[in-house]
Parts: structure tokens; sequence; C-alpha cells
């Protein structure tokens, strides 16, 4: 029984390569998770009943289904109908809808948490309903959900390790790799473990910081 | 002109308007006295279509506010400032004096940016212009406020209550930049509880209780023995609002 | 050889059992992670020292990383180091239990600290022993608190039991791949999945939803 992490330096440079996939497909899948979620809260708070019932049933059930099944879904399924896009487009695409239900619910709360008066204020100065939701109800939902949204951003990163099940070799795929290759693949998980708790801590820390510099203006100021 | 013909509004079983009449032309003063829950902040909720009507007629220059392309032209011609601020928290002073003139009257940013710093220096802003709204107080919220309506020249300036939520120091900072406006012959519609103010920069005052107007009539005649003070709803009003 | 067919009536019963294997393995690695996970918060409630800081950490660790690194951890890793066996089931259960646990630890100790300070020492001072506070003061009211907080998590872990189908637990995640490739069918087949899915968490959603409203009254009733 022995533990050495050193026979895992030559692979290094092959988990990084891992490393960036996923960095890339995160940051890729949190864009789109932000862009759905903010397109799904604005559906959910609209007056329209249908639009809003069916946002709702979107978010429920993209919520309530394991992501491998979703991502089993598209990925199996979309060649189905003669969409043939490759892995890594389709872990993309799955980690967006799936964030994005989790999104929407967060941007949502952010939205009906605004002072109704602000609304008030905005719309009878005759902006359009879509400047105020541009220039008005999104950044300020934003800024206020920005904490929560990490969360799910966090989630999201730890999520990604899922699609090394269909053939993408990001961090958790490069890592299987190694494991069979080093036949060590205690030290090659353990590492892994580490390495992912470290990354959604500075995620962490990034969000913490974005948090304080988005609402600089309630602090007190430096003169 | 702005006018409202027998307008009747109600919150579920409560009349809260119930058959206003009233006209406010170019160049008036109007002031709108009543005690709380007379329905003068719902009026002006009217007037800039924020309450649908459930009965009679408002135009503000005979653009109709209950058609809803008609409101439009409306808003464009008046301009409100809150009790409560409402200025937009995520922006700058000058970025919240601004954001319409550019989005709705489609001036350039740096022609837009240029005025709103003269607006915000002329009421004394001039240092804090790029600060935000919660590192401002509120008197000075307030006074942002009202460049934010002034920025889009409107022909009519609709005052809700706006010293309500200001302590006396700020409420006289406020004040001080609305007497400045009636001189320079800014159309006013304000609601209100500073009575003696209203009396210094009215051309004519509106009392309204429980839903109905009960007088409309120039600020002289109003604080006369004879005049407004005659009914007796009145002279209660003003010696209770004194007393405080 | 299995040729490409269509569905049978036998893919039901193979549905049902994918179902029941991930049902099983969801309850006693929730009831498993409860235990475990309020021992931890009991323990840091008595501030052992060293053990509490091992724990805060540990669970911090599994709470932010991913559970498939930590099945893989578990399932390749723990057997080419102390040369051990073990399956896939014992696998999924020692990883979902641990995990499950991890989250219950957060929401105990957060029930636990829900109750204010004053309660807990006006208890001492009535000569109440430690265990005795944490059993007739604390417990009562941390179990209430805890039921809304606690509901999300169980769908949440439901849907983490899917991941056991990589190390190759016939759960019903593998089922639908076992009849995804035979079927080639994947619309089908992972809509149903995928639609049993829903329907259990929305069972157990449903479930702790009127479990928190009998204690809710049962609680209002013991106040008064």
């Amino acid at each position: 029984m022995t533990f050495d992490v050193t026979i895992l330096a030559p692979h290094v440079p092959f988990l990084l390569k891992g490393a960036l996939l996923t960095a890339e497909a995160c940051a890729l899948a949190l864009a789109g998770s932000l862009v759905i979620g903010l397109i799904v809260a604005a559906l959910r708070t609209s007056s329209s009943v249908i639009l809003s019932r069916a946002a709702f049933i979107y978010v429920d059930l993209f919520r309530n289904i394991p992501f491998i099944v979703q991502l089993f879904f598209f990925f199996y399924g979309l060649p189905e109908i003669g969409i043939y896009i490759d892995a890594f487009t389709t872990g993309v695409i799955a980690l967006s809808i799936a964030g994005g239900a989790f999104s929407s619910d967060v941007i949502r709360s952010g939205i009906l948490a605004i002072d109704t008066g602000i609304l008030e204020a905005a719309e009878v100065s005759g902006l359009s309903r879509s400047v105020i939701f541009r220039k008005i109800v999104m950044p300020i939902a934003l800024r206020t959900s920005i904490r929560p949204l990490g969360s799910v951003f966090i989630n999201l990163v730890l999520t990604s390790s899922i699609l090394s099940t269909i053939t993408l070799n990001e961090l958790t795929g490069s890592a299987k790799i190694v494991a069979s290759d080093t036949f060590r693949p205690f030290e090659v998980y353990a590492v892994l473990l580490i390495v992912y708790a470290s990354l959604t801590y500075l995620v962490s820390l990034a969000i913490g910081a974005l948090h304080r510099h988005l609402n600089r203006d309630r602090m007190p100021e430096v003169a | 002109m702005i006018s409202v013909r027998g307008v009747r509004k109600s919150f579920g079983s409560a009349t809260v308007l119930d058959g206003i009449d009233l006209e406010v032309h170019r160049g008036e003063v109007v002031s709108i006295l009543g005690s709380s829950g007379s329905g003068k902040s719902t009026l002006v909720r009217c007037i800039n279509g924020l309450e649908k009507l459930d009965g009679g007629r408002i135009t503000v220059d005979d653009f109709d506010v209950s058609h809803p392309k008609q409101l439009a032209e409306a808003r464009k011609r008046s301009a409100t400032v809150f009790q409560l601020f409402n200025l937009y928290p995520h922006m700058t002073a000058v970025q919240n004096v601004t954001l319409a003139p550019i989005q709705v009257l489609k001036q350039s940013r740096t022609q837009a940016e240029s005025a709103a710093r003269a607006l915000l220096d002329s009421v004394g802003l001039g240092a804090r212009a790029d600060a935000y709204p919660a590192q401002l107080s509120g008197g000075q919220r307030q006074r942002v406020g009202i460049c934010r309506a002034l920025a889009m020249k409107p022909s009519y300036l609709l005052l809700d209550e706006i010293t309500s939520a200001l302590d006396p120091e700020m409420t006289a900072e406020v004040l001080s930049i609305l007497a400045r406006l009636a001189k320079t012959g800014t159309t006013m519609v304000f609601v209100t509880h500073e009575i003696e103010f209203a009396r210094t920069i009215s051309s004519r005052i509106v009392f309204l209780d429980k839903g109905q107007l009960v007088v409309d009539l120039p600020t002289g005649q109003f604080f006369a023995p004879d005049g407004g003070m005659s009914k007796p709803r009145i002279a209660q009003f003003l010696s209770k609002m004194r007393k405080d | 050889m299995m040729r490409y067919t269509s569905f049978t009536s036998y893919d039901f019963i193979l549905l049902a059992q994918g179902l029941g294997v991930s049902l099983a393995l969801f309850l006693a690695t929730t009831l498993i992670g409860l235990f475990v996970g309020t021992m931890w918060a009991i323990i840091r409630f008595y501030r052992v020292p060293v053990l509490t800081q091992f724990i805060t950490f540990f669970a911090e660790l599994l709470k932010n990383s991913p559970v498939l690194v930590q099945l893989f951890l578990v399932f390749f890793g723990l057997p080419a180091l102390a040369k051990i066996n073990i399956t896939p089931v014992e696998a999924a259960v020692i990883t979902l239990s641990g995990n499950t646990a991890a989250f219950i630890y957060v929401i105990a100790v957060s029930a636990i600290e829900s109750i204010g300070r004053d309660q807990i020492e006006s208890a001492r001072v009535f000569g109440l022993s430690r265990w005795q506070v944490l059993r007739h003061v604390i417990a009562p009211q941390a179990v209430a608190f805890a039921i809304g907080p606690l509901t999300g998590l169980l769908v949440n872990q439901l849907q983490v039991t899917s991941l056991i189908s990589v190390i190759g637990v016939v759960d019903l995640t593998k089922i639908g791949n076992i009849l995804n490739l035979r079927t080639l069918k994947p619309f089908i087949v992972w809509t149903v999945v995928g639609g049993l899915y829903y329907v259990t968490a929305k069972l157990i959603a449903y479930g702790g939803a009127r479990l928190e409203q009998r204690l809710r009254a049962h609680t209002a009733w013991k106040g008064l």
C-alpha cells in the first residue's frame, strides 16, 4: 500500500489539456445558462399566462431529471433527427439548458425583489418595455443574485465532469485515461478531487469579489 | 393643458377619486392639498398613467392617457418626481438623469451628459454627479430625482409628496429648488403637506377630501377668511397641519 | 448475439427493476447519510477538538468535488490502494452515503445554529446536561427547521444516484443505456427514463411538504 503522487508528473500536461477543455466548456455553458436564464426569467415574470406556464414547465422538468439522463437524451437523440454535432457542443448545450433552468429561478427571484417604484419611475419617463428590461430590470436582478448565481456556476463546474461519459476528454475524462495508463487510480482520483475542490474554491472567491465590485456603491466610500 | 374630467378611481370597494374635474394650464403652479387618503397621490398617478381610470377622462395636451399610443405622447410631456425618489440604484446620479433623454428623446450621450451635469450642478450636486444613489443623502437623492425629471424638458412637472420622506433640513434643500423653478415659469402639479411653502409658490390651490374636489381657488383666495377658510373641512385641516 | 429489436413488454419489468435499484440505493444511502451527517453535527456541537476540524474539512471536500470523481476514487482507487475488492454496489453505497452525509451535516449544523444560544444557555442554567439540551430542546426544533432544506437535498440526491450507472450498477439510468443500445430509439428511451425520475422526484417533494406541514402543526400544538 503506497501513495505516491509523483508518478503523475509526466501526465500533468495531458491533464492540463483536459482542464482547459473543462474551463472552455464551463465558460461557454455559463454564458449559455445566463442567456437562457434571463430569457426564461423574463418569460416567467411576464403577464402572459401561456408564456409563464411554459417557462415554469421547462424549469420544473430540467431541475427534476438527472443531468446524465438529459445529456444522453441529447447525445444519442440529436443524431437520430439528423443533427450531427460533436460531443463538446452537445455537452455545452446540455449544460447550458440545465444551468439555464437553475439560473432562471435565481434571476426570477432577483426580478421579483425589485422595488416597483423604480419600475414605475422608468415607465413614466417613457422608456420602452425592452429598454426597461435591458437597462434596469436585468442589471438590478443580476447584481442582487450574483451569490446564488455563483452557486449555480459552481454546480455547473462539478456537473461538467459528467461530460466524460459522452467520450469527452475534459478534466475527468483525461484523468480516467491517466488512471488506466498508470494503474494508479487512487492517486489520480485523489488529486482530481483536490483539484476540483480548489477550482470551486477559487470560483467562489472570484464570485465574492465580483459581488463586492457590483455592489460597491453600498460600501463605504474610499475618498 | 392637463385636463381632468369626471375622473373616478376605486381600489376594490374603496372609492379613492370620486368625480374629479381639474385643469392645469402652462405656467401655473397648482398645489394639491388634502389629508392622507384624500386621493391626491392617486390623482397624480392617474395623470401619469400609472393607474387605470374607472371613469372620466384625462388628457395632457390633448393626448388621452387611457389610450396606450397617446399615453406615450402624454408621458413625453410630463415628468414625475416621486416621494421615495425611485432612483435606479445601479446607476450613478448622472446615469440616472441621462437614461431617458438618450433612450426616449434620442439625445447623443455627450449632449445628454453635459446637460445632466449642468442640471446637477444647478442643484448643488456638481461634485456628486458620479455617486451612486446609496452614497447620497435623502435630500441629495431627491435633488437627483428632480434633475431626472427636468432632463426630459417636460411641459408639466408632477411632484408627488416629494418631501414627505425627508427630514426638515433636507426638505428645505429640495423646496428651495422648487421655488427657483416656479420663478422660471415651470408648470407644476405639486402634491404636498407643506402648506406654507405651497402658499408661497402656488398660483392655485386645490383641496381634496375623501376623493372629491372641495375647492379650486387662486392661492390668495384659498387662504382668505371668506375664501377656502370658510369651509370647515379646510379650516380644520389647516389648523391641524400648522400645529404639526 | 442480441439483434437490434423493438420494445417488448419485458422492458417494463427491466425499467421497474432499474427504478427499484435506484430507489433502494437512494433510501439506503439517505438513511446512512442522515445518521452519519447527524453524528458529525453532534460531534461539532460537543466541540470535539481535531475531529470537528477534520469533519468540517472533509464535508467541504465532498460538497465541492464531483460525485463522479468520488465514485471513481472509491470504486477504482480504493481497491488499488488497499488491495481489497469493492463491488459497484458497495462503492455506490459508500460514495452516496458520504456525499449525502456531507450535505446533511451542513443542514444539521445550521438547524442547530438556528436555535438561539440563549435558549441553549438558559436550559444549561436549569441544570440540563448537554445531551439533555440536545435531546429535548434542540432536536425537536431543529428537525422542524431542517425538513424544508432536507426535502430539497433529497430531490437532488435522487438525481445523483443516476451517476452510479457509470461504474456499472444496473440502476434506472443503466437500464436506459441498455435499452438505448438495443432499440436505437434514444428519444423514447430517455424520455421514459427521465419521466420516471421526474415523477419520483415530485413524489419526494410532495412527501417532504406533507411532512413539514404535519411537523409544523405538531410543534404549534406543543407550543400551547
